[in-house]
C-alpha cells in the first residue's frame, strides 16, 4: 500500500480522505496548505511519499504552486490535483507542469482508488 | 453671376446694334440729301461723291458691327464657359467635401455593425456632414460603453457561477463523502438509518448534478464549453457509460443491453464529454421508464458517422413535448417530473456537446411505444483528414492504424 500526502484547507475533507484512504490500507500524511505540503515532502528526503493529492485552491499557497516548486526542486513524485471544477485547475496550471491527473469534487473514491493504483 | 454676365453681354450687343443702326440711318439721310441735290442739280459732283462715300461708309459700318458683335458674342461665350466651369468646379468641390465624410461614415457604420466598436469617423467638412459624423461618434461611444458594461457583467456572472460552484462543492464533498462512509458500515445501521443515509446520498447526487449542469450551461453561454476530441473506441465508451448506470437500472428491475456493430470505426470524441451525453440519455431512460423496462444502447455505422442510440420501451413522449425536448428546463409531464426530479438541463447540454463535436442529436418517440434518442459523431478516420485528399481514398469501414491515430 502507498504512502500518500494529502493537502486540503478543509479539515473535514482531510478527515474524510484520510478515513477512506486508511480504510483502503494506505498510509496518510496531511497538510493544510501548499507550504505545509512542501515542508512535509522535504522533511525526510530518504522516505518521500509515493503520491501527492493536492487541492488546487488553498489559501497562502495553492496545490498547483506547491507542485510547481517541488517539480522545480526535482521532485518527481506522482501528483493528483483535486479541484472543484476543471477551470479551477486549468486556469492555474500550465502546460509544462507535470500533473498526473485531476480529481473533481465531490470525490468519487472508486475513481480515486483506481488512479492511485495506476500511479503507485 | 452668370445671369449678370449674360445681361451685360446682351446689353452691350444691343447698344452696339443701336449705334450701328443710328450711324447707318444717318448715312442714308446724308445719301438721300445728296440725291435730292443731284436731282435738283445742286453741286452734282459733290453729291455724287457723297452718295458713293455714304455707301462705302455703310459697308465699313457693317463690317465694324459684325466684328464688334462677334467679339461680344465671343466674350459672353467665354464668360459663360468660364462661369460654368467655375460652377462645376465649385459643385464638385462641394460634392467631394460631402462625399468623403459620407463614405467614411458608411465604412465606419459597416465596421461598427461588424462588431468593431472602436470604429469612429473624422468629423469635418460641411456642417451637416460634420453633425452627422459627431452624432455617429457619440452613438459608437455609447455602444462601446454599454458593450463594456455588458462584458463586465458577463464576466462577473461567470466568475460568480465558478465561485459559487466551488464554494458549494467543498461542503457537498463532505456531505456525500461521510454519507458514503456510513453506507460502507451499513451492517451496523438499522434499516431506518440505512434508508435515511440513502435519501441523503440521492439528494446530494442530485445537487451535484444540478451544479454540474449549471456550470456547463454557464460555460456554454460564455462560449467556453470546450472539448478535446481524440480517436475513441465506441465500444469502450458505451461500456463505461452503461457500467455507471447498471446499479440504477438494476434497482428498477430494468434490462440494460449494449449492441455494438462489429468493425465500427473510432469516433473523434472528447471521451468524458461523450460519456456525459450517453449517461444523460441513459439516466433519462432509467428515470422515465417503468420498472422492468428494457433499455438498449445501439452503436452502428451511418455513412461517415457513427450513430449511438439509446432505445427504450418506456411510456414515450407526446409530440408537443418532443418538439421542445432539447430546450432548457423542458421535461416530460409535470407529475413525472416531480417523481424523477431531473434538472431539465441534461438534454440541452447534450445537444451543445454533440454539436461541438460536429455531430447531430435527435429524438423520436411514440406515446406508449417507447423513445429513441440518438446522436451521430464523425468517424475519426474521415473527420481527421477531412481536408486531406487521402481521406477520399480510404475505403469505408477501415479501422485506423492506431500508431497513426496516436501520432495525430
Amino acid at each position: 500500500m502507498a504512502r500518500i500526502l494529502v493537502a486540503d484547507d478543509s479539515e473535514t475533507i482531510l478527515l474524510l480522505i484520510r478515513t477512506r484512504l486508511e480504510m483502503a490500507g494506505h498510509e496518510v500524511e496531511t497538510a493544510c496548505d501548499g507550504q505545509e505540503a512542501i515542508d512535509a515532502v522535504r522533511r525526510d528526503p530518504s522516505r518521500p511519499p509515493d503520491l501527492l493529492l493536492l487541492d488546487a485552491m488553498m489559501p497562502r499557497k495553492s496545490g498547483i504552486d506547491a507542485l510547481r516548486e517541488l517539480r522545480a526542486d526535482g521532485v518527481e513524485i506522482p501528483a493528483l490535483i483535486v479541484s472543484a471544477h476543471k477551470e479551477g485547475a486549468d486556469a492555474k496550471g500550465d502546460g509544462d507542469l507535470a500533473i498526473d491527473g485531476f480529481v473533481t469534487k465531490p470525490i468519487d473514491f472508486d475513481v480515486l482508488f483506481e488512479r492511485i493504483a495506476e500511479l503507485t | 453671376m452668370l445671369t449678370g454676365l449674360a445681361m451685360v453681354g446682351v446689353a452691350r450687343f444691343l447698344e452696339q446694334r443701336q449705334d450701328f443702326e443710328d450711324a447707318t440711318a444717318r448715312s442714308y439721310q446724308r445719301e438721300i440729301a445728296a440725291r435730292n441735290d443731284l436731282v435738283a442739280g445742286r453741286n452734282p459732283r459733290i453729291a455724287r461723291q457723297t452718295i458713293k462715300g455714304e455707301a462705302l461708309r455703310r459697308e465699313v459700318l457693317r463690317d465694324e458691327i459684325s466684328a464688334k458683335t462677334r467679339d461680344t458674342a465671343l466674350l459672353v461665350g467665354a464668360g459663360l464657359i468660364a462661369g460654368l466651369t467655375g460652377a462645376a468646379l465649385l459643385f464638385s468641390g462641394m460634392i467631394a467635401s460631402m462625399r468623403r465624410p459620407l463614405e467614411d461614415l458608411v465604412e465606419a457604420s459597416e465596421r461598427l455593425a461588424g462588431g468593431d466598436l472602436e470604429a469612429r469617423v473624422k468629423v469635418g467638412g460641411l456642417s451637416e456632414t460634420a453633425q452627422l459624423g459627431a452624432a455617429f461618434n457619440e452613438m459608437a461611444e455609447e455602444l462601446q460603453r454599454r458593450a463594456g458594461e455588458r462584458d463586465q457583467l458577463e464576466r462577473m456572472k461567470d466568475e460568480f457561477v465558478l465561485t459559487a460552484s466551488h464554494e458549494l462543492r467543498s461542503p457537498l464533498t463532505s456531505v456525500q463523502g461521510f454519507a458514503e462512509l456510513l453506507m460502507l458500515e451499513r451492517e451496523q445501521l438499522t434499516p431506518k438509518q440505512t434508508e435515511t443515509v440513502e435519501i441523503i446520498l440521492d439528494n446530494t447526487r442530485h445537487v451535484v448534478r444540478l451544479l454540474n449542469d449549471l456550470l456547463d450551461l454557464a460555460r456554454s453561454d460564455a462560449g467556453r464549453l470546450t472539448i478535446a476530441p481524440a480517436p475513441t473506441e465506441v465500444a469502450a465508451l458505451v461500456e463505461e457509460a452503461a457500467r455507471s448506470l447498471r446499479s440504477r437500472t438494476a434497482a428498477r428491475g430494468q434490462t440494460l443491453e449494449a449492441e455494438i456493430e462489429p468493425g465500427l470505426p473510432r469516433v473523434n470524441a472528447d471521451r468524458d464529454r461523450i460519456r456525459q451525453v450517453l449517461v444523460n440519455l441513459l439516466t433519462n431512460a432509467n428515470e422515465y421508464c417503468q420498472e422492468g423496462a428494457t433499455i438498449r444502447v445501439r452503436a452502428s455505422r451511418a455513412g461517415a458517422e457513427v450513430e449511438i442510440a439509446v432505445i427504450d420501451n418506456g411510456p414515450g413522449i407526446p409530440s408537443e413535448q418532443l418538439e421542445h425536448i432539447f430546450e432548457r428546463f423542458t421535461r416530460g409531464d409535470a407529475g413525472m417530473t416531480q417523481r424523477v426530479g431531473g434538472t431539465g438541463l441534461g438534454l440541452a447540454i447534450s445537444k451543445s456537446l454533440v454539436e461541438l463535436h460536429g455531430g447531430t442529436i435527435a429524438a423520436e418517440s411514440t406515446p406508449g411505444g417507447g423513445s429513441t434518442f440518438s446522436f451521430r459523431l464523425p468517424a475519426a478516420t474521415l473527420s481527421e483528414t477531412a481536408n486531406g485528399a487521402e481521406s477520399a481514398a480510404e475505403p469505408p469501414g477501415l479501422v485506423p492504424n492506431p500508431a497513426e491515430a496516436e501520432r495525430r
